[in-house]
């Protein structure tokens, strides 16, 4: 049985009408090695001002945490990679 | 320790509060929550994020900018059996709706011989470090510590925040539950780490008038409240390098104030420094030592206090530094005495 991954994108989660594209990520509410379910809302980041919850898009386990708190990125960057049992 | 084990879901502070004032409305159609920018920004510092989508405007509602009108609202809706929430966005407005707090909210169920409750809760953000200036910067603690009739909360981490809610929303007396703002874990008022805790989905109501020790010591006890339990834990873990181990109390409420647990650790320790945010004059630190000499001076060796020397909270990022107590005040207070 092979597990599978999968990467969370800040693309997916950008405001629709944000004008910026740089974000900072505020808070990891997991770490890596916790289990999450598919909606578990992992952490979150802000863009100009606004936050905007990360959110899980699969059921699995927390492999990697991409960028820590504080840390800042770029529209499209990926923030975290989820493992599939 | 009221921690939980670290592989659990950790929520901030205003996260872990929202969920308790959720799950309070869930289960009591009487409680709401007004506010200035409570509903569609979900409070300045996340204090009601998401509940508008969730409760609609009937419950979740942003106020016109008259504090007098909306606490005075509470304080009637209050007494006719509703459990209402009322947010001062900064603790400093309260003067505006003053006589309302501290004539009616506090002192009606007095005034009426027992005869009517005023089960509501105050809710304020609190608390400088960010160069707000004079009038967005205070803690206010002794204020309404002060006055007869009020309940006063002060949380320091998630844990307790949430627990504290839903104490507070239960209690049939007015209780004021000050949050600091630098413990909300927003991103423009980046927190310290600590106040980001593992938190319970289901409710727990924790008990007013119990203080929390956040570390053991055996050396020098330390009490303080809200976003200076931090500096203290901080300060603490230095002190120990240098073999110095400080016991540091979390008092959590102000009114009722845990003497006890106190009392208890400076039996100890025979030290005591107490440390605070609010103004040092009639305040805080001053009182708690107080209670402590009352019950025997005997007990204390030394003892000492960190508060804002009693000026207003300057605007300029190096002066609001100089009159915080921050860390190393910590640390030098304690490597002063005469351990």
């Amino acid at each position: 049985m092979s597990n599978q991954e999968t990467v969370i994108s800040s693309e997916s989660l950008w405001p629709e009408d944000a004008a910026e594209d740089e974000a900072v990520i505020t808070n990891w509410f997991v770490s890596e090695g916790s289990a999450v379910d598919r909606g578990t809302t992992l952490g979150e980041m802000q863009v100009e001002k606004v936050s905007v919850d990360i959110v899980a898009n699969t059921q699995g386990e927390v492999d990697e945490i991409m960028i820590d708190e504080g840390g800042e990125l770029s529209r499209g960057d990926p923030l975290a990679r989820l493992m599939i049992e | 320790m009221s921690q939980q084990k670290a592989a659990e879901r950790q929520l901030t502070m205003s996260r872990a509060m929202v969920s308790a004032i959720a799950h309070e409305m869930r289960e009591d159609e009487e409680v709401f929550y007004m506010g200035e920018d409570v509903a569609d920004y979900g409070g300045i510092f996340d204090s009601t994020d998401g509940l508008l989508d969730e409760f609609g405007r009937d419950r979740i509602m942003d106020i016109p900018i008259s504090e007098t009108a909306y606490v005075g609202a509470a304080v009637g809706a209050a007494m006719e059996g509703m459990r209402p929430i009322a947010e001062l966005m900064f603790v400093d407005f309260f003067g505006v709706g003053m006589d309302q707090i501290y004539n009616f909210m506090a002192k009606n169920t007095y005034m009426s011989g027992g005869n009517v409750s005023v089960p509501m809760v105050l809710t304020a953000g609190v608390g400088g470090t960010y160069n707000d200036a004079a009038q967005h910067s205070q803690t206010l603690y002794a204020t309404f510590s002060h006055l007869p009739g009020m309940k006063v909360v002060v949380p320091s981490t998630a844990y307790d925040a949430k627990g504290l809610m839903h104490n507070a929303i239960r209690d049939d007396d007015p209780v004021v539950y000050l949050f600091h703002k630098r413990l909300m874990g927003i991103g423009w008022l980046p927190a310290p780490e600590g106040p980001k805790t593992p938190v319970p989905k289901e409710d727990y109501a924790l008990p007013f008038g119990e203080a929390d020790i956040k570390r053991n010591g055996e050396d020098v006890t330390i009490v303080t409240l809200g976003l200076h339990v931090h500096h203290a834990l901080e300060a603490a873990s230095q002190l120990s390098d240098d073999g110095t181990e400080a016991e540091v109390v979390d008092l959590r409420t102000l009114v009722p104030l845990d003497e006890e647990t106190v009392i208890s650790s400076v039996k100890k320790t025979g030290n005591l420094l107490v440390v605070d945010e609010d103004y040092q004059s009639y305040g805080v630190t001053s009182e708690v030592i107080s209670r402590v000499v009352e019950h025997d001076s005997d007990i204390v060796n030394n003892v000492d206090r960190l508060a804002i020397p009693d000026v207003p909270i300057p605007f300029a990022r190096s002066m609001e530094n100089e009159v915080l107590p921050d860390v190393d005040d910590i640390v030098a207070s304690v490597r002063g005495m005469n351990l």
